[in-house]
């Protein structure tokens, strides 16, 4: 009981990392029908600038963990903006139903070198702000900082839930979400809207970053795998649904460190995306999606 | 009047041939992981091999020829390795080529130097197969050197140190999941078989790998008293920090890795006490030694002066040495002549590791015998002798 408690808390951590980028995916993909395949690497950008704000990489610490949050977030919102003027926006503009794919992956692939040549190959050590030093719940050992992940994921989802349901500008993404010409015809810039998601995506992808950076270690290569497990989330629980990205980041997680003990560390990958599979052939939408048909 | 003036055309352009020809330089390539995970190997490696080299030209060079190294960054990629030697070979026409970090490029790689007849000098690469790839009777001759302590050496001397040493009797196997990880798991089974046991748990990872829980876990369930490692650093250091996680904390013993700058720095607190197979560790023991850790923390300047990994750089100064004294031995810089000169070596060769006294013979390209690599223990961030 003991061993399935701690994979399970392992798995949570792991699957809040996920739930944390599928829900970045999915706030572009429902003010615009793009999405950022770069989400991965937005994620290692506000891990690596966090560390060099708070961690001893350049010279620093020049602010302390907590401090940092906010600014890596400002980071992150100015790097969403950049990748939807550069990469969505054109295409966006001229219809050009894939070119966005293209554009995106091109962007991350540059910030990846752009990264490499600042702060090198290497995996880095990531202080923690808190200590390392277990504490025992029912039996399984858990970290602070996994408890920080957990929290600090499902508070970054729950705020923009409740900016996007209370405040005025909340609405118009809402509405733009919901139907795109009629939100225009309403007077809301939806141009702006979209450019807005993205910062937003992008911000909360940032935040990820440096929450988990503390886990595991920090490198310009950390995002990619990341960012490709939380796109199989992101289809799992479905693009369109925030309850969607947590569960389907749970599963995910979970299964992993579940496989890993129970059947083999070789084929820990193979269930989740074994879900995967099974989810498009018979909920294409995701398990938690809204079918949408489209007319023609 | 015209054909004298060819002539005299055809005359100066000979001598200049030939003069060209005397100073011409020995080109040798090395290839080698500078960045990623394997980087602080390769660094090193590559570093130690300027030092020799440098040694070497500034007393004239080999037959009057000065050394010039052509690096290149395989990236410890295959794919990189073989469009390296094929680059080296080709192109750069290299006499030999040293280097080598890790077993999976290197056997990718070595293929294109045999069939060239070109020696390859594997200075750190560990892998029991490495020098095995191209034996009789399927190959008459056999161009891959190596001055590492291979796998079969190092896993002997792990379990050693685990089984009766330590007298555990329960160990966990946690490799990742690369040629090197599981050739080496491989060694290390074999070597737990000759003393008549059984590891209780073994584990695979991916390289990246972020969370450990599940193989530790497997490793504790199974009431491991140890666990006998094969990975690169940071993983390695991945696995001391999940330890943490769990709250386990049991002897981390493996393989030479152990000692790199990126383990040791992730791992921080958790990886004192780690304890691995080490032919050169930073400790000025013999005037060679002091001298050479001097220089190289002199021309390099690395950082707290601990050099990222002291085995890559003393095997790859090493290497030089070796290879300079079979052009030496064989008058030429012609493949076969050269691994000739290697396989019977006459002079006595005194490199920083051991002294090499006949190192290889036709069916021997093992230059580091049992006996020669030592324990090292992690205490304090740094790699000293294991007490």
């Amino acid at each position: 009981m003991d061993i399935f408690l701690q994979l399970t808390f392992s798995g949570i951590a792991l699957g809040m990392i996920y739930a944390v980028i599928a829900f970045g995916y999915q706030l572009t993909f429902a003010t615009s029908g793009t999405l950022n395949f770069g989400q991965g690497e937005a994620l290692m950008l506000g891990a690596l600038v966090g560390l060099s704000l708070a961690g001893n990489v350049m010279g620093g610490p020049y602010i302390n963990y907590w401090l940092m949050i906010p600014l890596v977030m400002l980071f992150g919102a100015l790097h969403g903006v950049v990748v939807e003027r550069i990469g969505v926006q054109p295409s966006v503009k001229t219809k050009n139903e894939f070119g966005w794919i293209m554009s995106t992956i091109a962007l991350a692939i540059i910030f990846k070198n752009v990264a490499e040549n600042i702060w090198g190959k290497d995996d880095i050590t990531f202080p923690s702000p808190v200590s390392t030093a277990p504490f025992e719940i029912f039996g399984a050992r858990v970290q602070i900082m996994q408890v920080i992940v957990v929290v600090g994921a499902l508070a970054i989802m729950l705020a923009v839930e409740m900016f996007n349901r209370k405040s005025i500008y909340g609405k118009a993404v809402v509405a733009t979400a919901n139907d795109s010409d009629a939100a225009g015809l309403m007077g809301i810039n939806t141009a702006q809207v979209v450019t807005f998601s993205y910062a937003l995506s992008s911000a909360t992808a940032a935040f990820a970053g440096v929450l988990v950076a503390p886990l595991t270690l920090t490198g310009s290569t950390m995002g990619t795998a990341l960012g490709l497990k939380a796109f199989a989330v992101a289809i799992i629980g479905g693009l369109t649904s925030g309850v969607g990205a947590i569960v389907g980041g749970l599963i995910l997680g979970i299964a992993e460190t579940l496989t890993g003990y129970y059947i083999s560390t070789g084929y820990k990958e193979v269930p989740g995306l074994l879900l995967l599979l099974l989810v498009l052939a018979i909920k294409p939408s995701g398990l938690f999606g809204k079918t949408t048909i489209k007319k023609v | 009047m015209k054909s004298k003036l060819l002539g005299l055309v055809a005359a100066i352009a000979a001598v200049v041939s030939v003069s060209a020809l005397a100073a011409d330089p020995i080109k040798i390539g090395v290839s080698g992981p500078f960045t990623g995970g394997s980087a602080p190997m390769g660094v090193s490696m590559r570093d130690g091999v300027k030092l020799a080299v440098t040694e070497i030209n500034a007393k004239g060079g080999v037959m009057g020829r000065q050394f010039v190294m052509v690096e290149r960054d395989d990236e410890a990629k295959n794919e990189r390795g073989v469009q390296i030697a094929q680059e080296l070979i080709n192109k750069e026409k290299v006499v030999a080529t040293l280097g080598f970090i890790n077993t999976g490029v290197s056997l990718a790689s070595q293929r294109f130097y045999q069939e060239a007849k070109i020696p390859v000098f594997n200075n750190v690469a560990t892998g029991s197969l490495v020098t095995k790839q191209f034996i009789e009777p399927e190959f008459k001759e056999n161009y891959i050197f190596r001055n590492a302590a291979h796998d079969t050496i190092q896993s002997a001397m792990i379990v050693e140190e685990a089984i009766t040493k330590r007298k555990f009797t329960k160990v966990a196997i946690l490799a990742d999941s690369t040629n090197y990880g599981q050739l080496g798991m491989a060694d290390l089974v074999k070597a737990l078989e000759k003393k008549g046991m059984k590891a209780v748990a073994i584990e695979k990872f991916n390289v990246k790998d972020v969370d450990m829980t599940s193989q530790l876990l497997k490793a504790k369930e199974a009431g491991a008293q140890a666990v006998l490692t094969y990975a690169i650093g940071p993983e390695l250091a991945q696995i001391a920090n999940g330890m943490e996680k769990l709250g386990w904390k049991v002897p981390m013993i493996g393989s030479w890795t152990l000692s790199m700058g990126n383990f040791i720095d992730n791992a921080g607190k958790n990886g004192d006490g780690a304890t691995m197979p080490q032919t050169f560790i930073q400790e000025g023991n013999t005037p060679k030694r002091k001298a050479f850790i001097e220089a190289y923390v002199k021309a390099y300047k690395p950082a707290n002066d601990r050099i990222p990994s002291p085995v890559s750089a003393a095997q790859g100064y090493d290497s030089v040495y070796l290879l300079a004294a079979a052009i030496k031995q064989a008058g030429s810089t012609d493949g076969v002549k050269v691994r000739e000169a290697l396989e019977n070596l006459k002079e006595k060769v005194d490199g920083v590791v051991t002294t090499y006294d006949k190192p290889f013979s036709k069916d021997d390209h093992e230059a580091i015998k049992m006996g020669v690599p030592v324990m090292g223990q992690v205490v304090d961030g740094r790699v000293v002798p294991a007490k």
